[in-house]
């Protein structure tokens, strides 16, 4: 509860920080897609091929 | 002006004429709102899209502007402010989305074209759970100039019609140029989407392959990772295009598509770039030695509204994202039935063949 509450906080910080005020709703909304968009993002990052850029 | 008992248009003309063609409510059509089924935006063009000039030109008449998701950006045509899209095979059922209102439209009859935008499977989604046939073309064959984008990269405008030959003709007039009769010459059967299908939808999806002759079994490359690659590069161009609306209009936004934006928006910094190296790897592992890839083009029959999946859209995301993550064209057909309700096959081609897909399309047509 604790972690996510302080998760919360930092994603309001971070849209504040360009102009953007969501509710602690919509933050946890977020938290939904970021908690299975980023462990698979961290696998990618470890496995592309050095040599393959955007 | 005749009834709309599906809930298909958001705005509709009383006009005469030949070809009758409804436009999903993200591409602009001269003198008719365009509000994306948001609170968000309303414009009044003085021009038509691209497509729509060319279509207009070939002789349609455009009827009205079609319901959707939330500027397109969901699977179900369920906007908050327009009320859902309701399936003409059970008005109880989802559309599916975002081009629900097309799926709709044309499976009615209310229209003889329906034109949808297909980011991540909307064309192709409500084709399926709909019962009509739907072609999300090669990105980049036809314009995008007037359209609402979801994500640059990834957006393609479509038809959705009875047959797979009125999407033909509506797509080489959109195109501009001709797409001729191309049997495809070597064929896969991505294994692991008709294993994943409820066994009734891949079975009948079987069976109906069967018509397009032989077929070789094929796994995708980082078939696993495909959805949330394709979302490491939509959700930061979404939330880029939607910037300036996030900061103005956040509260005026459906909970979902507020929830994405923001999420596009508050992924690392790398997330993008991962996804655009991502894409690239896929595209060198794609198996290209195929010119027709076929695949249950939904895993499930069109859900009731109190019973759609949580996970549905985790569920349909690996069906669709391959395609929109490169760019393919993909011709759905419908192909049989389950319960009662309307079964689709998902026929994917080479970056540019379009015609290989919809001539498959009219060979699974001329067997039925």
């Amino acid at each position: 509860m604790g972690t996510e509450s302080s998760l919360v906080s930092a994603l309001r910080e971070q849209a504040r920080q360009q102009g953007v005020e969501p509710t602690d709703e919509d933050l946890e909304g977020v938290l939904g897609f970021l908690s299975r968009i980023l462990p698979v993002l961290a696998e990618l990052e470890a496995r592309i091929p050095e040599e393959i850029q955007p | 002006v005749t009834l709309d008992p599906y809930n298909a248009f958001l705005h509709r003309e009383d006009v005469e004429g030949d070809w009758r063609v409804g436009v999903k409510d993200v591409i602009d059509v001269a003198g008719m709102p365009t509000t994306a089924a948001s609170k968000v935006l309303h414009r009044v063009p003085e021009r038509d899209a691209e497509c729509v000039a060319r279509l207009r030109a070939a002789g349609a008449t455009i009827v009205g502007k079609l319901n959707t998701h939330e500027f397109a950006f969901g699977a179900l045509t369920n906007s908050p402010h327009f009320g859902a899209a309701l399936n003409p095979r059970d008005p109880e059922r989802t559309t599916g989305g975002s081009s629900g209102g097309s799926g709709a439209a044309v499976a009615a009859g209310l229209v003889d074209l329906a034109l949808g935008t297909d980011t991540a499977g909307s064309i192709r989604i409500p084709a399926a759970l709909c019962g009509v046939t739907g072609h999300r073309p090669t990105s980049g064959l036809v314009p995008v100039d007037g359209v609402v984008p979801v994500a640059w990269s990834l957006d393609a405008v479509g038809p959705l019609a009875r047959t797979a030959a009125e999407c033909r003709r509506a797509t080489e007039v959109m195109a501009g140029r001709e797409l001729p009769q191309e049997a495809p010459r070597r064929i896969g059967l991505i294994t692991s989407l008709f294993e994943s299908a409820d066994p009734a939808v891949a079975s009948a999806c079987e069976q109906a392959a069967r018509a397009l002759g032989d077929a070789e079994p094929v796994e995708l490359p980082l078939h696993e990772e495909m959805a949330t690659i394709t979302q490491l590069v939509m959700l930061p161009e979404a939330a880029t295009i939607h910037l300036h609306w996030l900061r103005t209009k956040l509260a005026d936004y459906g909970a979902d598509v507020r929830a994405r934006a923001l999420a596009g928006l508050l992924l690392p910094s790398t997330a993008y770039v991962t996804g655009l190296r991502a894409r690239k790897w896929v595209r060198s592992l794609w198996p290209k030695e195929y010119d027709l890839l076929v695949a249950p083009a939904m895993p499930i029959v069109a859900p009731r509204f109190d019973a759609i999946p949580d996970d549905y859209r985790l569920l349909i995301m690996p069906y669709h994202s391959p395609a929109a993550l490169l760019g393919l064209p993909v011709t759905v057909v419908p192909c049989g039935e389950v319960d009662g309700l309307p079964v689709a096959l998902s026929l994917t081609g080479r970056v540019g063949g379009d015609a290989v897909t919809l001539t498959a399309a009219e060979q699974l047509q001329r067997a039925a």
